[in-house]
């Protein structure tokens, strides 16, 4: 008779396995970036999972460069991430969602309560036809960081004008400095930051949205005399005789070890800086780049960095979700972003009291702050643009340096990249969702 | 116990349950995929809607009108071309010294041939750094004199190509030396000695004897170096992406950035194709001259 009870309860306890590990969600995240760049999101999965026994995150994390080609045959192929990052706007995720590969998260929206928390300019840029595909989670922006030691040495003072900006490089120059503003341009997308700026500089943000979501063309004269400015500062060696042959992660290494006294970047340094500086990160600063012109405003970079998105045949949607709702709209989540560097979208106030931002985190949002009523424009052209036109733009901005294609020629291919996407249906109109 | 069968049915069945597991896996993981790319070549397909429509040949027409397309097919040739001067040619001169050399060879061996199972990703690591317009490449060349010669390596429209070429060779040349030093080895040493007897001195022994006797091992390298040159892809998107501009753009970078990156695989596909028969019409021609001269 034991014997049948011992067997019995053996057989209990095997047909019981499966059944607690049907029970539990397992939300695959894909996230695109850098080693050291990206650490929060495991750590966000790690105090998730502490507090939720019925669901796992497995954050994998994948290079910028190889991201989107391995995440797009995944999805084709019904696989692949449960919740993934990718690039918003009119230009990136149509095929996306005309492919039926994400989820329409527009219940969510409304259910969650998330209204409270993005913005509504963040949802156009994250829904078409009436319908939320995306959550909008963070906010970036760009700045000049600058090495406080050497500007000190050499009695210099962060500029405030165009032709301060210009002594400030001059004098760098004659103190010995080859690469007054770093670049690594044979990375190509680091100059994309310098044309998104300067683009918003130019024209704008009426005269960046007219050409994202209206008639505007990128041959408009204010974007023509951007990418001539950008030439003539390429000219003149503001970076460096050589910006591209130095790649971006060698042109950092010699930012942090104070050989370039400049570069125009984001947020998303301030990591791997703390780790090479260590205490040393005191020496850096941040300081928004002066306007170029003397009728221009300072306009911030502001955009939103990625979108978060939802595999559409996910059996773990609402899990998805749950962990959605704990990284952007929970105060220890939204605490642990800032910490980490990264803004989240939305109110500030309460995470803020909590938070322990990095110094130079702090600098850069105030930069950006500072100006904030001039309004602001996409820091990141590059991802909110297709992949045709980014190509493009890439290969331009670096004939630009090189000096071997005019600003009319390069927006001249520009226009005729942003046209054909048009044609093959790869920009969205513009976005928003009615109210219920 | 086991009896072979003898009929004339058995035997001709036993050598294709022989290959059955090989060939089954090269069906699956080699002529599926081609047959896949292919297919691709004649829709629109962007890798990402379930549906294709058949465009017949409107992808390869493309092919003809698309400067960006001749730029990378130059530039591969050009690559390749450098990549089977230095590999087969450089590849043979030293595998020739070696097989003379007896005092440490194993240990010049060994490091010639080390950089063949380094990582594509890593050897572009290594060369990306060192072509930095501070690297130790330019700082080599100003310690002994030639500062004239350095340059912005990754930078430079005219340098960039040559540049990540020797990069790939330095990693892929050992393999060439090996397979050459495996025929050095198989050439009868008699011919040498009547070489020698005839009175032959070393370079003329080892352009009547050497050559000669290398021949099918010659092209068993030259076709190993041009089908390899060929679909390159890591140490070039790693080190420029193609760039600077287009300057390193090969075929399979552009073919990675129209299907990949712009989402075009039917185009995308229709560029790899094109590569298949590039590679295909060039070792064939290669075969039938190697077959000319051997008759």
């Amino acid at each position: 008779m034991k014997a049948i009870i011992g067997a019995s309860a053996l057989i209990a306890a095997f047909l019981a396995l499966p059944i607690s590990a049907h029970a539990q969600s397992e939300v695959v995240v894909w996230v695109a970036g850098e080693p050291g760049q990206t650490t929060v999101y495991d750590d966000l999965a790690a105090a998730f999972n502490a507090q939720n026994a019925a669901t796992t995150v497995t954050v994998v994390k994948n290079s910028s460069d190889l991201f989107n080609p391995a995440l797009i045959p995944a999805l084709s192929a019904g696989e692949g991430p449960d919740l993934f990052s990718f690039g918003t706007g009119p230009g990136q995720p149509a095929a996306l969602i005309a492919g039926g590969l994400v989820a329409d998260l527009t219940d969510a929206y409304f259910e969650h309560g998330w209204g409270a928390t993005i913005p509504a300019g963040i949802v156009a840029q994250t829904s078409s036809d009436g319908k939320l595909w995306a959550f909008g989670n963070e906010v970036e922006t760009t700045g000049m960081f600058y090495n406080k030691a050497i500007f000190s040495d050499h009695g210099i003072e962060v500029p405030t004008s165009w032709a301060e900006m210009e002594v400030v490089v001059s004098k760098l120059q004659q103190a010995g400095f080859d690469t007054p503003i770093g670049l690594g341009a044979a990375d190509k997308w680091p100059i994309s930051h310098w044309q998104s700026m300067m683009f918003g500089r130019y024209a704008g943000p009426e005269g960046i949205e007219s050409v994202l979501f209206g008639d505007g063309a990128w041959t408009d004269a204010p974007f023509v005399a951007a990418s001539a400015k950008l030439q003539e500062m390429g000219k003149a060696g503001w970076f460096g005789p050589t910006p591209v042959a130095i790649g971006y992660g060698e042109l950092m290494d010699r930012f942090w070890a104070g050989e370039v006294p400049m570069t125009f970047t984001g947020p998303w340094v301030i990591g791997g800086g703390t780790e090479a500086t260590g205490d040393r990160i005191g020496e850096f600063g941040v300081f928004a780049v002066p306007p170029i012109e003397d009728e221009q405003k300072i306009h911030p970079t502001n955009s939103i960095g990625s979108g978060w998105y939802i595999r559409e045949s996910s059996e773990n949607k609402e899990a998805a979700i749950d962990f959605l709702n704990f990284m952007f709209t929970s105060t220890e989540g939204r605490v642990a972003l800032l910490n980490a560097g990264t803004v989240p979208v939305g109110p500030l106030d309460t995470a803020l009291a909590e938070a322990k931002m990095p110094v130079l985190a702090v600098d850069i949002w105030k930069a950006s702050d500072d100006h904030a009523a001039n309004g602001s424009v996409p820091a990141f052209l590059d991802t909110i643009t297709p992949g045709s036109l980014t190509t493009v733009s890439y290969d331009g901005l670096q004939a630009l340096l090189l000096d071997v294609m005019t600003a009319e020629e390069f927006a001249a291919e520009m226009q005729n990249a942003w046209v054909a996407a048009k044609e093959a249906g790869e920009i969205m109109l513009p976005g928003g969702i009615a109210e219920r | 116990m086991f009896s072979y069968p003898d009929s004339k049915w058995a035997q001709r069945l036993n050598p294709v349950l022989f290959l059955l597991p090989a060939l089954t896996i090269y069906a699956v993981f080699a002529l599926y995929p081609t047959y896949s790319v292919i297919e691709y070549s004649f829709t629109d397909w962007d890798g990402i809607r379930p549906e294709r429509n058949f465009v017949g040949l409107e992808n390869y027409q493309r092919l003809f009108t698309d400067k960006i397309f001749w730029e990378a097919f130059r530039n591969t040739f050009i690559w390749s071309g450098v990549i089977i001067v230095i590999n087969v040619g450089l590849g043979l001169v030293i595998a020739a010294m070696l097989a003379r050399v007896w005092k440490a060879r194993l240990l010049i061996q060994t490091c010639i041939v080390l950089p063949v199972v380094i990582s594509p990703m890593a050897v572009a690591t290594i060369w990306r750094w060192m072509y930095q317009p501070a690297g130790v490449i330019n700082q080599v060349l100003e310690n002994i004199g030639l500062g004239a010669l350095a340059t912005p390596w990754l930078g430079s429209p005219d340098a960039v190509l040559y540049a990540l070429a020797l990069a790939h060779s330095w990693s892929t040349i050992g393999l060439s030396v090996i397979i050459f030093l495996a025929g050095l080895q198989a050439v009868d040493e008699d011919l040498y000695e009547a070489a020698r007897v005839d009175g032959a001195n070393p370079f003329q022994a080892f352009r009547f004897v050497t050559l000669p006797a290398l021949r099918p091992v010659t092209a068993v390298v030259f076709i190993l170096t041009l089908t390899q040159s060929f679909k390159v892809f890591d140490i070039v998107w790693a080190t420029t992406q193609g760039g600077p501009i287009r300057f390193s753009e090969i075929l399979s970078t552009y073919m990675y950035k129209r299907g990949a990156l712009e989402n075009q695989y039917g185009y995308g596909s229709a560029i790899g194709v094109a590569l298949l028969v590039i590679v295909s019409i060039a070792t064939i021609l290669y075969m039938q001259i190697q077959n000319r001269e051997d008759r």
